[in-house]
């Protein structure tokens, strides 16, 4: 019979074993991996292009900080591919109702899986950053421009936490659409076309996630107007929650 | 115990079931036998939390689905397909399945032993024939030993040797006191192996009993299927 069982867990066991199950289901998918070496990769030739733009003195500063960060505007695109992939690789051979009959409260299940995706962008975005401005500072040696530590320190911390949000928005949005090409387009199609564009024309762009984001880590114009790093980082990371639990009410309430 | 009682879902101006109700008990194999498009996935999926019902109640024991503690441990479900994503191995995807109830990897090595996959775990699920896709799914169901097995279009798939082993297998469940629930649109499969019937089409029950009793004056439960689901006696 359908007796409860006889020991009943607890919800704070309930809620780790969720987190392990996401956390396992992220680590064994070739496609976090490749997806994560392959921005790596593709980060640190790109910081290489900057680098030897900066020799030649066509980037206009010879700072290790800037040069080496350059490429994360591109590199992001992976992070947004890998925040995509997270959610929709659950829509995949009907993998979503294996998730749901064994992690029936969706509420739960949706935080461990965005706390799962948080543990592992964090580091990765944490190395790829760092792994720019090291290449470049180490290529530029005595002829890089003096930084402060408190500089490289700020600029590395917020292209870090910009990266991981922009993972996390990416994968609330990958389970809001569901299809994974259809979630990369419409998210690259922000970051890279829609959002460059609004900078340009409006004021009000400068407070959206992308605008937000980049004042996080690209120094701030003397304009009083302008967003600083610690209000960008208020500003992307209150866009995240905001995102995550608008999906999150949806996600709750619709037929898998 | 599975309770099913006026179950009811809509989807836009379709009603897709109409009033489904009935009770799938323990020690017993009950078949849930329907055509395609009855109704029958549907009824599963709202008993299993998936989908939500207009109306009505599903309910596993005495709660829905969603409530249970520890919903590996009591109800193992198979649905269609494997459920597992096509570039994991099968054994990361029942290790996956057993960490969110917190079951040691030896029991992953266990099922995967039951249903003959063992050989086939380190592959990747995409590779997977279909007959072995459903092994894996029945795997998935078996890891928390569950009290409860919910299964839909079990013998889909799979070869003669897959269903004479998935028929054994179901009636030694039942024979130890565990509930089985199980759909499907194959009627010469399940005859020998289930005990209740529950008939459905268009979404409406139209014929729930033992076995015997639905087949009634016809001469197989094939032969009294058609004749409730098509008005036609053969």
């Amino acid at each position: 019979m359908t007796a409860p069982m006889t020991a009943t867990r607890s919800h704070g066991r309930e809620a780790a074993q969720a987190l392990a199950a996401e956390m396992s289901k992220l680590a064994s998918l070739p496609g976090t991996w490749l997806t994560l070496g392959g921005t790596l990769v593709v980060n640190l030739i790109l910081a290489i292009a900057f680098t030897i733009a900066g020799l030649q003195g066509s980037t206009g500063t010879r700072s290790a900080v800037d040069i080496g960060l350059a490429s994360i505007g591109y590199a992001q695109a992976g992070f947004v591919v890998l925040g995509v992939l997270t959610a929709c690789s659950e829509h995949v051979g009907g993998q979503i109702r294996t998730t749901l009959t064994a992690m029936p409260r969706r509420a739960l299940q949706f935080t461990a899986k965005h706390l799962a995706l948080a543990m592992v962008v964090f580091p990765a975005a944490a190395i790829t950053a760092a792994s720019g401005v090291v290449l470049t500072a180490g290529v530029l040696g005595d002829t890089a421009a003096p930084v402060t530590s408190g500089r490289v320190a700020g600029a590395l911390g917020g292209v870090t936490a910009y990266l991981a949000l922009t993972s996390l928005i990416s994968a609330a949005v990958g389970a809001l659409v569901r299809r994974t090409l259809a979630a990369v387009v419409v998210l690259l199609g922000y970051f890279f076309i829609a959002g460059p564009l609004l900078r340009d024309h409006t004021a009000v762009a400068k407070y959206l996630p992308d605008g937000a984001g980049f004042a996080m880590w690209f120094p701030a114009a003397d304009d009083a107007s302008a967003v600083t790093p610690a209000q960008g980082a208020l500003l992307l990371t209150a866009w995240t929650v905001a995102l995550i639990v608008f999906v999150l009410i949806g996600y709750r309430r619709w037929d898998m | 115990m599975i309770t099913i009682d006026d179950l009811v879902k809509r989807r836009g101006s379709t009603e897709i079931l109409s009033g489904i109700g009935f009770q799938a008990r323990p020690g017993r194999v009950t078949g849930f036998l329907g055509p395609n498009g009855a109704g029958k996935s549907s009824t599963l999926r709202i008993l299993l939390g998936l989908d939500r019902a207009t109306s009505g109640t599903a309910l596993i024991g005495s709660v829905p689905f969603v409530q249970l503690r520890d919903p590996l441990a009591t109800v193992g479900a198979m649905l269609d397909g494997s459920g597992a994503h096509r570039a994991r191995t099968g054994r990361a995807h029942l290790r996956w399945v057993a960490r969110s109830a917190g079951l040691p990897r030896g029991r992953v090595d266990e099922v995967l032993d039951m249903v003959g996959l063992t050989s086939a775990a380190s592959r990747r699920v995409g590779s997977y024939s279909l007959g072995m896709a459903r092994r894996l799914g029945l795997a998935a169901a078996l890891l928390g030993d569950p009290e409860i097995l919910i299964l839909d279009e079990p013998v889909n798939g799979l070869d003669p040797d897959g269903i004479r082993w998935i028929r054994t297998f179901l009636r030694e469940h039942a024979a130890s006191g565990r509930t089985v629930l199980l759909s499907s649109h194959l009627m010469g499969e399940l005859a020998e192996t289930v005990d209740d019937v529950v008939v459905i089409h268009e979404g409406k029950v139209v014929a729930d009993g033992t076995l015997d009793e639905i087949t009634g004056s016809h001469r197989t439960l094939e032969d009294a299927f058609f004749a409730l689901t098509t008005g036609n006696a053969p």
